[in-house]
């Protein structure tokens, strides 16, 4: 048990002491027509955006992105943001990705991370997750979503696109 | 263990040192990123489940992955460790502790050079994927050397030659690999859609035990995969064609004396979308379809070994009482008994989004949402000649019927405080087939899920289910009080009862209540309850887990 903590708090300590992750790796993902997409294409552009990894069978992703799209056009009019939702659904589930989208109006520009390489290299184990960049820098990290978080998240967009 | 200390020690220290210098010296020192994830559990003896019967109460799993990138190289670790041992029903493989994966890649825009551990994915898995799952205690990595090579925007290659992870070991199986992607858009001169084209090749080299040699089989397997893509304004549909050579028949980690079968799966997708609406139809065969890294690990119960990603292509649920019957694919050929013959599946599914605008009748304000779905699978067709031991299957015959299900979810907002989820789901579930235990099971369940926002910050979710059936352990009753206190702080409360069971001992409350804590890339999760015991699904890829009470604590963090 000793042995357990020790190594717990160690790596706890690690973690603080090293400075939060601060780019994107630059990993393939793939659009919905099929094509392949380095994340630097993205990663290059000016500008504040959001990424958010989501997967179609994720009850509280889809509540986020639900609650964004309701809200989505005035953050774009205020601040230019652009909201780009990373699928991680695998051969399961993946297909239901499109129609899902469609179904539910969203407009966000949706990229396919089908083996999870973007999200294993970002260290995500748990979804949702919403990275904000700007400038293709990291400057924030969230885990879950609860109602209210995308105001949270709204706060963080408009004081990065100032 | 105190080797792992020395080297967390060791590497804090010099994470820190190089940094100081990064910002002193404004030099590119590159990167260090990683995460670190434990899960600790504390068995406690149950009056109501029994005492705990297994060594060691305290258990947990922790992995710390590291990786470290200065221009086109990157190199990585992860270190894991069981200790004292792994959580209840993780492969006795991995008590252990120590470096589990490492590599070393060089990586230009065409150009991408791996050694040591790698996952990998050709087309949709059907031939060959290496994945991680932690919470299915899945890592089906590969050790040795890969290489792949874009040559133009349009062409993809991918080489690999390795052995796949098992445990802190890798198995037996040479794994080798090759892949191509093909986009023909461009060629064909198409302007508003896709198309394009994969061919996979995946084989496995492996000894064959003294008394099955010469029984017509080699060592070598080979795969082939071919598949086609089109994706267009509204339309889009997929095929994919793959087949095994001749393989010995492996059932329960035995081989099947005399009895070599090829294998063969196909799989077909096609879907239609528009603005507010969605449909997509998926029909898949599988034909002795299962493919381990080592051919007697075909079978075992940790999903170790194996080398292909056949999920069950049903809805994937939410809900703790709509995930107690969940199917499986039966991709494999197992003739046990005359009156258990099984020799692949067949089926398929449909799934429907439909969105009631708003301003609508049904939309309302806020508009209404609503998702349908339904599956069938069936064995395939055939008969079994238990002397000449050979099997005569019909390519598009339904056999014996495994499952069907059928659901139905509405999402409504009713104003700006309320919202709410009526889900519905009917089951049908031949568990003689699936599980081999004895029966079928016929469910019908219903969930109505609402949540009341107090505030911007502050909601409230609470859920209510019931599962009626008068089979297996009949009805079950659940719900679920979820307090969100701010966006990163929240409480749950849940309970499921199985009040329907003819033994009174077993009627049984399975209740959890706990909280977490997010903030930035780190959570912390605090539980403690009962575990249902049966299989624990996710991703179509089940494990089974033993019912056991407890506290658990889970803290993951990415840096």
């Amino acid at each position: 048990m000793k042995s357990i903590m020790s190594f717990v708090v160690v790596f706890l300590a690690l973690t603080l002491q090293i400075n939060a992750q601060k780019q994107i790796p630059n990993i393939s993902v793939k659009t919905l027509d099929g094509s392949s997409l380095n994340m630097d294409e993205i990663t290059k552009e000016k500008g504040v955006k959001i990424i958010s990894f989501w997967a179609t069978w994720c009850v509280p992703c889809i509540n986020e992105l639900d609650a964004i799209s309701e809200v989505y056009d005035d953050w774009k009019d205020e601040t230019n943001v652009e909201l780009i939702a990373i699928a991680t659904d695998d051969a399961r589930t993946k297909k239901r990705i499109k129609p899902l989208i469609n179904g539910k109006g969203w407009e966000y520009k949706i990229l396919l991370d089908e083996n999870q390489d973007l999200q294993r290299s970002l260290n995500i184990t748990t979804i949702p997750h919403v990275i904000v960049i700007k400038d293709g820098k990291i400057v924030f990290r969230h885990t879950g979503y609860f109602p209210g978080a995308e105001d949270q998240l709204y706060d963080v967009v408009k004081e990065n696109s100032k | 263990m105190k080797k792992l200390l020395y080297l967390s020690f060791a590497l804090a220290f010099s994470v820190g040192f190089s940094q100081d210098k990064d910002d002193e010296e404004k030099k590119d020192w590159g990167a260090l990123t990683g995460g670190f994830e434990s899960i600790v559990q504390w068995y406690n003896d149950d009056t109501g489940l029994g005492k705990f019967a297994e060594d060691e109460h305290v258990r947990s799993n922790n992995y710390l992955k590291l990786d470290y990138n200065y221009g086109n190289w990157f190199a990585g670790i992860q270190v894991e460790s069981y200790a004292p041992m792994p959580l209840l029903n993780y492969s006795p493989k991995l008590d252990d502790s120590g470096i589990a994966q490492y590599y070393a890649m060089y990586k230009t825009r065409k150009l991408e050079i791996t050694a040591g551990y790698f996952y990998e994915q050709f087309g949709s898995g059907l031939i060959l994927r290496g994945w991680e799952n932690r919470p299915l205690g899945i890592n089906n990595s590969f050790r040795g050397g890969r290489v792949k090579y874009d040559p133009s925007d349009a062409l993809s290659f991918t080489a690999m030659y390795a052995r796949q992870r098992d445990g802190f070991e890798v198995s037996e199986g040479e794994i080798f690999g090759f892949n191509s992607e093909v986009d023909l858009t461009n060629l064909f001169k198409l302007e508003t859609s896709s198309l394009s084209a994969g061919f996979s090749y995946v084989g496995r080299k492996e000894d064959i035990p003294e008394e099955f040699q010469n029984t017509g089989f080699n060592e070598m397997t080979n795969a082939f995969s071919a598949r086609l893509d089109y994706s267009g304004n509204s339309f889009y549909s997929g095929i994919e064609y793959i087949t095994k050579s001749k393989d010995a028949v492996v059932n329960t980690q035995r081989y099947i004396a005399d009895f070599v079968e090829p294998g063969n799966g196909l799989l077909i997708n096609f879907g239609y979308s528009q603005k507010g609406l969605g449909i997509d139809a998926t029909f898949r065969r599988l034909e002795n379809m299962s493919l381990f890294s080592e051919r007697e690990a075909s079978g075992n119960v940790f999903n170790e070994n194996i080398l292909n990603y056949l999920p069950g292509l049903t809805k994937q649920h939410d809900y703790l009482l709509t995930n107690i019957y969940v199917y499986q694919a039966q991709p494999t050929i197992s003739v046990p008994d005359p009156s258990l013959l099984k020799y692949g599946e067949i089926g398929g599914q449909v799934d429907v989004f439909y969105n009631f605008k708003k301003g609508t009748p049904i939309g309302g304000k806020y508009g209404t949402k609503i998702a349908v779905n339904a599956s069938y699978w069936a064995g395939l067709r055939g008969d079994f000649n238990f002397t000449d031991r050979e099997a005569e299957i019909d390519y598009f015959g339904f056999g014996q019927k495994y499952f069907s299900e059928f659901s139905l979810e509405v999402r409504k907002k009713w104003n700006r405080k309320w919202q709410s989820i009526f889900y519905y789901v009917n089951q049908y579930y031949n568990e003689r087939y699936i599980v081999d235990k004895l029966g079928v099971v016929n469910s019908n369940i219903g969930v109505v899920e609402t949540t009341y926002r107090i505030n911007s910050k502050r909601s409230i979710r609470a859920e209510v289910q019931h599962l009626w059936t008068p089979d297996d352990n009949k009805n079950w009753v659940g719900g679920t009080l979820e307090f969100n206190v701010t966006p990163r702080l929240s409480f749950y409360l849940n309970d499921i009862y199985n009040y329907g069971n003819d033994d009174k001992d077993e009627q049984i409350h399975y209740y959890n209540v706990g909280g977490s804590y997010a903030r930035g890339a780190s959570r912390i999760a605090l539980n403690y309850g009962r575990q249902r015991g049966g299989l624990v699904c996710v991703g179509g890829v089940c494990r089974f887990v033993p019912q056991s009470t407890g506290v658990t604590v889970n803290i993951s963090t990415a840096f």
